[in-house]
């Protein structure tokens, strides 16, 4: 089974993720802030995490550049979640070195399909 | 004054009476007229010159000229004084220098000096016309003043102008800053409103009643229309400040409008409005494609939005030239003649005759307008009320490489 960590400083956003997710049938972790999602990076090793990059203590963004020093997490499939919607934002997402990109409010069916895209395409 | 005087020992009557209008005429110039000796001492001289130095005829003739002249350049007056005499020609004094006089109470005052040459019996005199510009240089003095103070008061007002751009350079950037913020606080609850909702609606997590699935569906509708406002007040202001910037390139356009009228099909559905694409351009568009979809989405959904119940919404497309004709049409209330100009500024809603139909930000049209013109577009909108409505858009062909 799968194992997804979500990294999400808003405790209603985790549990709606979680939610989504493991009735997809992957197991979830969570993570409350960017250093927690760092350490839980690095310990439980999860085949995909969702960032959310405006998080306390680290930023997604330092938390991406932290996990892809570590080569076990160069190819990991990492996908930034913003609440931002200013333009470029995406594009400097992905030229950081994230694999995906999802605008909150993100439709659902849009996060099933990326989550499973990119596990696929690690596969 | 370089006239020879004419007068000689043993005049006659006749030009005696020459002599005395010649005389008259030095008396009449209103600068100082001097002649001088080669020893420098004044031999002939005018009223104006009594007037203007202060020493009475009788004290002046035999007077060195050098007594004229302030203290410190006597010196040097003499020297000049002989250099003239190797070159004697007319012409001005001093040229390029401040030259001042003396009065015999010592006063000093500006003054312009031409000198001219006079041969009597092989030596040479020199004839000095000698003008008081006191007057003058207090007006250029008063006008350099004046200019000073004026361009001390320009150079205060270009520096307030300057801290007032500053300031409104800040208010700008602070303004965008906020709303960032401020679209990233809304956001963060609206991703669960809407996402708990979908949740609800899909029932995965126990079936719903009629009753309840109907508010669900309530709470995510307006949950979403929420976000488009939010989205519309983000654009304007991205707008606004020249932040908005197109993303080319080459998509399906066809594809594109099938898209869009996906996103619309089931509001029109709702209300049994006909949807039908009558595109007949298939080639590729190099365009923003994100920003296309807007475009036309607003369009349908205001042409959907202000049609009755069985009423026909379509889109129309083809090429013209160098150019892509886009219309969106409808059957739907239309907008009275003197309300079309005005539909495309901000935050304009058509009054009463939209039958109680407000709802929006009045953001929609502006906005698309600005995205068709920033893709070289013209937009206009052609309407007849109770038939329905038309906005023609121009979009100019682009190619890929030459943008």
């Amino acid at each position: 089974m799968k194992k997804i960590l979500i990294a999400d400083d808003k405790a209603t956003s985790r549990e709606l993720l979680r939610t989504v997710l493991e009735r997809q049938g992957y197991v979830v972790m969570e993570a409350a802030d960017g250093e927690e999602a760092l350490q839980k990076a690095l310990a439980e090793l999860p085949d995909l995490i969702l960032l959310d990059l405006q998080m306390p203590r680290r930023t997604g963004y330092e938390v991406l550049g932290e996990l892809r020093k570590d080569p076990r997490h160069a190819a990991l499939p990492i996908i930034a979640l913003t609440a931002s919607a200013m333009q470029g934002d995406r594009e400097r997402a992905l030229a950081a070195g994230f694999t995906g990109y999802l605008a909150k409010p993100v439709p659902l069916a849009h996060l099933r399909e990326e989550v499973q895209r990119l596990l696929q395409t690690k596969e | 004054m370089t006239h020879q005087d004419p007068n000689s020992q043993g005049a006659a009557r006749h030009e005696s009476s020459l002599e005395s209008r010649y005389r008259k005429l030095l008396h009449a110039v209103p600068d100082a007229i001097l002649e001088v000796d080669q020893e420098g001492r004044i031999t002939i001289l005018n009223e104006a010159a009594e007037r203007m130095f202060g020493y009475t005829r009788a004290e002046f003739l035999g007077l060195k000229v050098e007594s004229l002249v302030p203290a410190a350049m006597r010196s040097g007056h003499v020297k000049h004084r002989s250099s003239y005499a190797a070159h004697p020609n007319t012409r001005p004094m001093g040229t390029g220098l401040e030259l001042q006089g003396q009065r015999k109470d010592g006063s000093l005052f500006p003054v312009e000096i031409s000198l001219s040459p006079n041969w009597i019996e092989g030596s040479l005199h020199v004839i000095a016309s000698v003008r008081d510009i006191s007057e003058r240089k207090a007006v250029e003095n008063r006008i350099r003043v004046l200019r000073e103070q004026y361009t001390a008061e320009l150079t205060m007002k270009n520096e307030q102008l300057e801290a007032r751009n500053q300031e409104v350079e800040r208010a700008n950037r602070l303004k965008t800053e906020f709303l960032a913020s401020m679209s990233h606080e809304l956001r963060t609850p609206l991703h669960t409103i809407i996402g708990f909702s979908e949740l609800m609606a899909e029932q995965l997590e126990g079936p719903l009643t009629e009753k309840q699935q109907r508010f669900v569906g309530h709470i995510l509708q307006d949950a979403r229309h929420l976000l488009e406002l939010i989205n519309e007040v983000l654009d304007i202001s991205k707008i606004e400040s020249g932040r908005l910037e197109l993303k080319r390139e080459s998509f399906d356009f066809n594809a594109c409008v099938e898209e869009v009228m996906a996103g619309i099909r089931h509001q029109a559905a709702t209300k049994n409005i006909e949807l039908e694409n009558r595109n007949a351009f298939h080639d590729s568009l190099y365009a923003d494609r994100v920003r296309l979809k807007e475009i036309l989405y607003n369009l349908l959904n205001n042409a959907v939005k202000f049609t009755p119940e069985k009423g026909r919404v379509w889109i129309e497309a083809a090429r013209q030239d160098d150019a892509l004709h886009i219309s969106v049409c409808d059957t739907g209330i239309g907008i009275p003649e003197k309300e079309q100009p005005s539909i495309f500024e901000k935050f304009y809603q058509v009054g009463d005759t939209t039958g109680g139909i407000r709802e929006g930000t009045g953001l929609g049209l502006p906005i698309t307008k600005h995205l068709v013109e920033l893709h070289g577009g013209t937009i206009s909108v052609a309407s007849q009320p109770g038939k329905g409505s038309s906005f023609r858009m121009v979009f100019p062909l682009i190619q890929e490489q030459a943008a």
